[in-house]
């Protein structure tokens, strides 16, 4: 039955997207190719929300900056659980060509349990929908 | 008994509560998969609309602190019982009659207004900024949407008022029984216009793509709903569905109610065939074609267009008697 039930629930991800200082590459890789028109991950049952409280894999992305981080802390808990978090990019794993910066208040899994990286700068469409299957695994195992 | 058990078998189970929240989940789930096509994606399931339900009753539900606990909670349940109420109204031809003694077409004006009100008022008891934008706007909306509405039905009452000699018949059973006999309004020149405004009315109310303001995700992210989650959101997904039901079913009633055969099954499958073309028509077709409006030329869209299509039709059924 519970199996069954996470089957079930697995095919319902909805997505949410923040920003924690990216320069805006992963940003429009996620918004304009990889997943609504052109590669389209509304066939695993994913659809982007625009309220935190209606998400269930959040896809973080950028290095996470000093002036956005009480900010991204904030959001991140405001999503209900049970929730996974995807690290869209080499940003929030090393900061990428930021690191060393003083701005930067990173890497994100300081400071928030990260289950699948992306790596690339900006990764290609079909490896951030490998990651959201693998964040969807994960997730069914969480309900 | 059956005088008691009837009332409670229509509220909940045909063509009410069970059967119209099947039926609304899956015309959704149809609109979003066509929709998909039309912009050349594969789509999600038919079924999607159940597994994103199930998947929302799972969910934690987050009730902010700053919230007016009373209206948050009672928000959804208000727009779901008046859409149950109104399922009940909907005459489908030789299937089903009306409940006639909750009432008539006006009836149902007010019924489909508590959708709108349930949003307000979960919009305002969030106690967050956007509920509160989206409050104001769904407000404005109602206003423009609900005049040409208003029109369209009182022409069908006149239509069918004056050639039984009734000054306005707005029971829809009548309405319907009269388009049997004397042919659907879909095929009478005098009403095209008000065909036209009724179809022009069903995004504003359903808020899909040129008429989502309040709800507009990427301006102000979902507005009213923004601070649900969980069973409250499934809730108002719910309502929507529901929604879709009335308002499609109440366009067939209104314009083309004739039936198929004498077979009560046949008649069942054409009724839903007639609202699945009628939603991809006003609903599929509108919202992967357009952009947002912003909300005062949503205002002065509905009172320009419709309202003077309606109108039109008032006056060519005035004169035509």
């Amino acid at each position: 039955m519970k199996n069954l039930l996470q089957k079930i629930v697995g095919r319902s991800p909805w997505l949410y997207r923040i920003n924690a200082g990216s320069c805006n590459g992963c940003d429009v890789e996620l918004a304009t190719t990889a997943c609504i028109p052109r590669f389209d991950v509304e066939r695993l049952g994913c659809k982007y929300c625009g309220s935190p409280k209606h998400a269930d894999i959040v896809l973080i992305t950028g290095p996470l900056t000093v002036r956005v981080k009480e900010k991204v802390l904030r959001l991140y808990d405001e999503i209900p659980d049970p929730k996974v978090t995807v690290a869209i990019g080499v940003c929030p794993i090393s900061a990428g060509v930021f690191r060393d910066s003083y701005a930067i208040a990173g890497p994100i899994d300081s400071f928030i349990p990260v289950d699948v990286n992306v790596p690339g700068c900006p990764p290609r469409p079909q490896a951030i929908i490998d990651g959201i299957v693998e964040a969807i695994k994960i997730w069914e195992t969480r309900m | 008994m059956t005088d008691i058990f009837q009332p409670i078998f229509v509220l909940l189970i045909f063509p009410g509560g069970l059967f119209a929240l099947t039926f609304g989940l899956f015309l959704k789930g149809l609109d979003r998969k066509i929709a998909a096509r039309l912009q050349r994606r594969v789509g999600p399931p038919v079924y999607q609309p159940f597994i994103d339900l199930v998947k929302l009753t799972k969910k934690e539900m987050v009730v902010p602190e700053t919230a007016h606990l009373g209206g948050f909670r009672l928000a959804p349940l208000l727009g779901f019982a008046g859409m149950m109420a109104a399922v009940t109204l909907i005459p489908i031809a030789g299937v089903y009659q009306g409940f006639e003694h909750l009432g008539d077409s006006l009836v149902l004006l007010y019924l489909l207004a508590l959708p709108a009100l349930a949003l307000m008022v979960a919009g305002s008891a969030s106690s967050s900024p956007f509920g509160a934008i989206g409050f104001s706007r769904e407000m404005v909306m109602m206003i423009s949407y609900e005049l040409p509405l208003l029109i369209v039905l009182v022409t069908v009452a006149l239509k069918v008022g004056l050639a039984t000699g009734e000054v306005a018949t707005f029971s829809l059973h009548k309405i319907v029984q009269f388009q049997l006999q004397n042919g659907p309004f879909l095929f009478d020149y005098t009403m095209l216009p008000a065909l036209v405004a009724f179809l022009i009315f069903i995004p504003g109310n359903m808020g899909v793509l040129p008429f989502d303001i309040p709800e507009a995700e990427s301006e102000i992210v979902e507005g009213p709903i923004l601070e649900y989650s969980g069973s409250g959101l499934a809730l108002f997904n719910l309502v929507t569905s529901l929604k879709m039901v009335v308002v499609l079913g109440l366009g067939v009633a209104l314009f083309f109610p004739t039936p198929l055969s004498e077979s009560f099954l046949l008649n069942l499958i054409w009724f839903s065939l007639k609202c699945f073309v009628l939603m991809i028509i006003s609903i599929t077709l509108v919202r992967t074609t357009t952009g947002r409006l912003r909300i005062d030329q949503a205002f002065k869209f509905y009172l320009r267009w419709p309202t003077v299509l309606a109108l039109v039709s008032l006056v060519l059924t005035l004169l035509h008697r």
